[in-house]
Order: structure tokens, then C-alpha cells, then sequence
């Protein structure tokens, strides 16, 4: 079962995934944002390779920071990798059976 | 009925409010605020344009002086009418001409929040959509720090009178408020919603 554990950076959200998993490290691909902001910056295909990591670890844990709750970018590549980010956590959301979202080391789950 | 939806960049908050409006009668009006100035705006205006297709919306441009939208409507009194997005309202009437940013904080905002009053009890149902803006930490020049100030204040003072709100969260509705001793939306309805997005 793919789930997604979402929030703002700093708040703990590896440490408290670690904590509801414990051994289960391998699942774990953290820092979802930054990979996709790397295939960006290559001029790759985000929703592709997210479709290909859905597929290939159907049982996946992914911690993603949450990027959009700001004031618009003035640079458009900026603008374009919250908008693609927050599209893809959606999608991710959709498949996921469990989200949480954390603040301050607490998980709220949504799902 | 007033109903807020506040979401951030790509949550999902606006496929999640035309979800909203769709389970609620014939008369449907969408508000659009965003000006097409500039190619991004208008493949932003195409995509959700092209998102409300077949919903049966009715759209009215209204970009400033938001109960102005009320002139426009059949029958106001009968509809439901779904305003997106109140970021880019408060950014219109703050910036479209030198009066705007002359304004004090308080003028700005209670002219806001008086349309978004004239309007909600216009209508039978308002869905306000708003953007969470406020968590990037960063400090901006005072001119859009003031803009933050006001668009926080309106969206308070438009919580604290509605009677349904909602954060959208990679696409998952979270129910932030819910008016006490009201049957605003049924629970099933709302998990069948969550189902469904």
C-alpha cells in the first residue's frame, strides 16, 4: 500500500514515519519535492517517473515538503515546480491508502 | 449558505469547490477574478475553463467590485455561484490603480469583505475559494506584506460568518470549521466527496 506523509520543512516527518514503520527503512523515499525539482532541472518527465516509482514500489512510503502554501514566484520555473508538485502529491494522494499530513512532529491523517 | 475553500498552489482546491457547486441545484454561476494579462494567465484561465466544462457553469468576469457580479445574475436569489479566487480579487482592488495602494489596511479590507457580504446574502449559496499564501517564511517588500495583511484579515473575517470551511490538501478535504447546530452538508455526502477526489 503507497502512502504519503506530507508538511512543511523541518517538522519532523521522517523521524515520525520512522516511528509508526520501525525496520521498514527500504519502503521509505524521502525528499520527494527535491527529486522532482531535480528531474525538472534535467528537463525530464515528473509525472512519467512518478507513474514508473507508483508502479515499480507498490508499497512505497513517500515524505514530500509541501511547497505551494506561499506567495506566487516571480520566476516562472519556480511557479511551474509547485504547481507540477502539487499536482503530482495529489495523484499520489489518490492512489495512497494512508496520508498524513505533520506539523511540529505530529501526524494528522487525512486519509 | 457561505462555504470557504482555502487550499495552496495545486492542491486541488478548485476541482475540490466545483465539486462543491455541482451538488447544488440547476442556477450556477462561476466569478472569475484573474485578468488575462500575459500568456501563463491565459493557460491558467484555459485550464480551468476547460475543468468547468459540462459542470454547467455560467461565467461572470468580475476582476474588482465583487457584488457588482449581482447586476449579471438571472435569477441571484436562486443560485449558486462559486467565486475563485479571493487571492486575486484582493490583489485587484489593492493594485489596479494608485487608489488602491493609497488605502489604508482597514479601508481595503472592509470594502472587501462588504461585496463579499452584499453578495453572500444575494445569492443562496457562495463558494469562496482563497489561497493559502502566508507559509513561505519569506519577508517581502512592505507593499506586498500589506497585501498578505489584508487578504489574512478578509479571509478571518469571512470564516468567522461562514457556515462551512474547508482546507484542500493534495486534493483530501479537511474540515476546519463546521457551524455548530446546522445541517450544512451531509456527512455521507462530504465522504462520498472525499471518495471521489
Amino acid at each position: 500500500m503507497i502512502e504519503l506523509y506530507i508538511g512543511g520543512y523541518a517538522q519532523g516527518k521522517l523521524e515520525y514515519v520512522k516511528r509508526l514503520h520501525p525496520g521498514q527503512e527500504e519502503r521509505i523515499k524521502n525528499h520527494f519535492h527535491l527529486w522532482i525539482r531535480g528531474l525538472l532541472e534535467e528537463g525530464k518527465d515528473p509525472e512519467a517517473e512518478t507513474e514508473k516509482l507508483l508502479k515499480e514500489n507498490p508499497d512505497a512510503i513517500i515524505i514530500s515538503d509541501e511547497i505551494g502554501n506561499g506567495i506566487v514566484p516571480m520566476d516562472a520555473a519556480e511557479r511551474e515546480y509547485r504547481e507540477r508538485l502539487g499536482r503530482l502529491l495529489i495523484r499520489i494522494a489518490s492512489e495512497a491508502g494512508r496520508v498524513e499530513r505533520i506539523i511540529c512532529g505530529i501526524g494528522q491523517r487525512i486519509k | 449558505m457561505l462555504i470557504v475553500v482555502i487550499g495552496g498552489s495545486g492542491s486541488g482546491k478548485s476541482a475540490y469547490a466545483e465539486e462543491l457547486l455541482a451538488g447544488m441545484g440547476e442556477k450556477r454561476y462561476y466569478l472569475a477574478t484573474m485578468r488575462p494579462d500575459g500568456e501563463e494567465s491565459r493557460r491558467r484561465i484555459k485550464r480551468h475553463r476547460d475543468m468547468r466544462r459540462g459542470k454547467g457553469f455560467f461565467t461572470i468576469e468580475q476582476p474588482r467590485r465583487i457584488a457588482g457580479a449581482l447586476a449579471k445574475m438571472d435569477a441571484p436569489e436562486e443560485s449558486s455561484v462559486l467565486l475563485e479566487c479571493l487571492s486575486n480579487l484582493a490583489a485587484n482592488e489593492m493594485f489596479s490603480d494608485e487608489d488602491g495602494e493609497a488605502c489604508s489596511e482597514e479601508a481595503l479590507t472592509a470594502e472587501i469583505c462588504g461585496g463579499l457580504w452584499t453578495l453572500a446574502q444575494g445569492v443562496k449559496n457562495l463558494v469562496v475559494v482563497t489561497n493559502n499564501v502566508f507559509e513561505d517564511g519569506i519577508r517581502y517588500e512592505e507593499e506586498t506584506m500589506k497585501y498578505l495583511r489584508v487578504l489574512a484579515g478578509v479571509n478571518r473575517r469571512l470564516t468567522e460568518r461562514a457556515d462551512f470551511v474547508v482546507e484542500v490538501v493534495a486534493g483530501i478535504p479537511v474540515v476546519l470549521r463546521r457551524k455548530e447546530g446546522e445541517e450544512i452538508l451531509p456527512r455521507e455526502w462530504e465522504e462520498e466527496r472525499k471518495c471521489r477526489l
